[in-house]
């Protein structure tokens, strides 16, 4: 716990100083999808990690935060603090209703629902035209005023500010929910279901809680990927985006807080240094799949806090043995 | 009412395929509980090596058909001792992530091999259009209707009646009970990927003498035989036949008489409906809950 608030921490106070040091654009906006997929993850986190439960429809509600936005911003002008807010509710009851139809199910029959719910939305963006401009996508969804005004850099700059915060806040959510006794519960469902129930848990309320925070949280960054990108298309629905969520939450070590934002952060990297192999880029990248899945089934943090809890064994062995010695003395 | 003839007949045509490679699919998730999205890829192989064979190599449909059995049966096995394998007892994640990546690395490297464009399978026979009263058929599709009835046929077969089928289906009752009857069970499951993989890649060479076979189309496949796995019920041989013949017909008279553009939304509407109401499927063997 100690280890892992000190991490989050240590963390966020080096995403804090970035932009000091760089004044690289092209960094700084690397800066910004780190972050943005560091909440993403992190969202994502919360159901597969702590409850268990492999959601592969979470761009489901980054897709509806993301046209919630865009629409309310070039049907209604809304401004931006205003937006965000209201895509993180709209994925919010999205998240309710599309949770207590299928959090019913469990294991391979949830996967497959989830993913079927996020590509049934991704045809209706694609073919609903009067509500999300179909193929074609939503464009020019504008950037805060004040930011507008701003050069490039000090643009880039200011969203990775914004960006910075809504991940502090996500991380906040999240830390409070997985030390606080809900998120027992929902680590006791995911170790045995059984057991939980035996003593008084519902685990379709517990998965509930984490599901909802997800989706609210995959909204609001949605919302903010409209404003800074200003254009929205149906792919947010699509499986490339859930996929490099799943490859940031295992490589980084599902259920820790750390691990989703290690993943984002080296997956980011990766995919953009990979783009100097061009065509041979997704081949890499699959590659690099299935050698973490064969090799690090439990993600770095977890081989981290084994190591931790190897030495700590160690260490207690050591000292329980010293005192067996003067004791013996 | 012509129409309605018409839009019922090419559903089953697209139903038969979609059972192939949904049986495919029932023996690796439903049996193995590999939740296999590499599954349309494999598919995906079986079209553009259908292709490769027939088009580049010149052979005649019929022992490109079984050139390409063959090559996806030793490439099914080899993924699973390789692969599968390795994370056989570590929950659905594992498997899911590993056919994720794997599905990656078989797109993208026919990508580079032979590009986006529609590969055409060399049809067995001429395409010379069949009347059957207000219906109009292909010969060529009547062809790779029977055999592909033909295949669900010899599946079934095997699994009931074979020392190899009986060996698959001890494993999968109780792996434990198998191993100990002296069932190398690592075999059988590789037997049974290999099965799978082969129907799946028989599927997309027939459906590519028909239509045409595509790299990119293996997503789109996965899903669809995923849809029509769950539909008929978890590891069922004729709740995969069923589920395939009726997500072919729905969808037909989706598109004849609703709109062409949402065809492949009604998969993933049946799925949530019917998940709703039974959980486990049309036809699931054991009454297992979802």
């Amino acid at each position: 716990m100690t280890f892992e608030r000190n991490g989050l921490l240590m963390l966020g106070l080096a995403a804090l100083l970035v932009p000091l040091a760089v004044h690289d654009q092209y960094l700084i906006h690397l800066g910004v999808m780190v972050l943005f997929y560091a909440v993403l993850a992190t969202s994502f986190n919360l159901v597969t990690g702590y409850v268990g439960e492999f959601s592969l429809g979470h761009t489901a509600f980054l897709g509806i935060g993301a046209y919630t936005a865009a629409i309310l911003s070039t049907r209604y002008g809304l401004p931006m603090w205003c937006t965000v807010p209201l895509a993180g509710l709209v994925s919010m009851l999205a998240g309710l209703m599309i949770g207590a139809i299928t959090l019913r199910l469990q294991g391979p029959f949830f996967v497959i629902v989830t993913l079927a719910f996020s590509e049934a939305l991704r045809l209706i963006a694609d073919n609903w035209v009067a509500l999300t401009n179909g193929p074609m996508g939503i464009a020019g969804v504008t950037p805060p005023v004040w930011i507008a005004h701003l050069d490039n850099v000090h643009a880039t700059q200011a969203f990775y500010y914004i960006m910075l915060g809504i991940a502090a806040v996500t991380v906040y959510f999240a830390y409070r929910f997985v030390y606080s006794s809900a998120g027992r519960a929902a680590v006791t469902v995911r170790e045995s279901r059984y057991v939980a129930q035996s003593i008084g848990i519902w685990p379709f309320a517990m998965a509930m809680q984490a599901f909802v925070l997800g989706a609210t949280l995959a909204g609001v960054a949605g919302g903010f990927y409209a404003h800074y990108i200003s254009f929205v298309g149906s792919d947010l629905f699509g499986f490339a985006f859930m996929a490099t969520m799943i490859i940031m939450v295992l490589v980084g070590g599902k259920g820790t807080l750390l691990g989703p934002l290690v993943g984002a952060l080296l997956v980011t990297v990766l995919q953009e240094y990979l783009r100097e192999a061009q065509e041979l880029r997704l081949t890499l990248f699959g590659i690099f799949v299935i050698l973490i899945v064969l090799f690090l089934p439990r993600g770095l943090m977890g081989f981290v806090a084994a190591r931790r809890a190897s030495r700590k064994t160690a260490r207690d062995d050591l000292a329980t043995r010293k005192t067996l010695h003067g004791g013996a003395r | 009412m012509d129409l309605l003839l018409q839009f019922l007949v090419n559903g089953v045509v697209i139903g038969v395929f979609y059972a192939l490679s949904a049986l495919g699919l029932t023996l690796i998730f439903g049996l193995m509980r590999v939740v296999n999205f590499a599954h349309g890829d494999f598919y995906m192989l079986g079209g553009v090596l259908g292709w490769f064979v027939t088009e580049r190599l010149g052979l005649d449909f019929f022992s490109g058909l079984a050139i390409v059995a063959v090559v996806m049966a030793a490439f099914g096995w080899v993924i699973d001792r390789v692969l599968i394998e390795r994370v056989r007892d570590q929950g659905e994640e594992a498997g899911i992530l590993l056919t994720i990546g794997l599905s990656i690395v078989i797109a993208n490297v026919a990508l580079l091999a032979v590009g986006t464009a529609p590969l055409k399978v060399a049809s067995p026979v001429s395409e010379a259009p069949l009347l059957l009263g207000p219906v109009v058929l292909t010969r060529g599709r009547v062809v790779a209707l029977v055999i592909a009835a033909l295949l669900v046929v010899a599946s079934h077969l095997l699994i009931r009646r074979t020392t190899l089928g009986r060996a698959m289906r001890a494993t999968f009752q109780d792996p434990m009970a198998a191993r100990l009857a002296g069932i190398r069970t690592e075999r059988v499951y590789a037997s049974t990927f290999a099965l799978g993989t082969t129907l799946a890649a028989l599927s997309g060479m027939l459906l590519g003498s028909i239509y045409s076979a595509q790299v990119s189309i293996g997503g789109t496949v996965s899903l669809k035989a995923f849809v029509v796995v769950i539909l008929g019920g978890m590891g069922s041989f004729p709740g995969a036949i069923a589920g395939g013949l009726l997500l072919g017909v729905v969808e037909a008279l989706w598109g004849g008489y609703i709109s062409t553009n949402l065809v492949d939304l009604v998969g993933f509407l049946l799925v949530i409906v019917l998940l709703l109401f039974r959980p486990y499927g049309l036809f699931s063997l054991r009454a297992e809950r979802a």
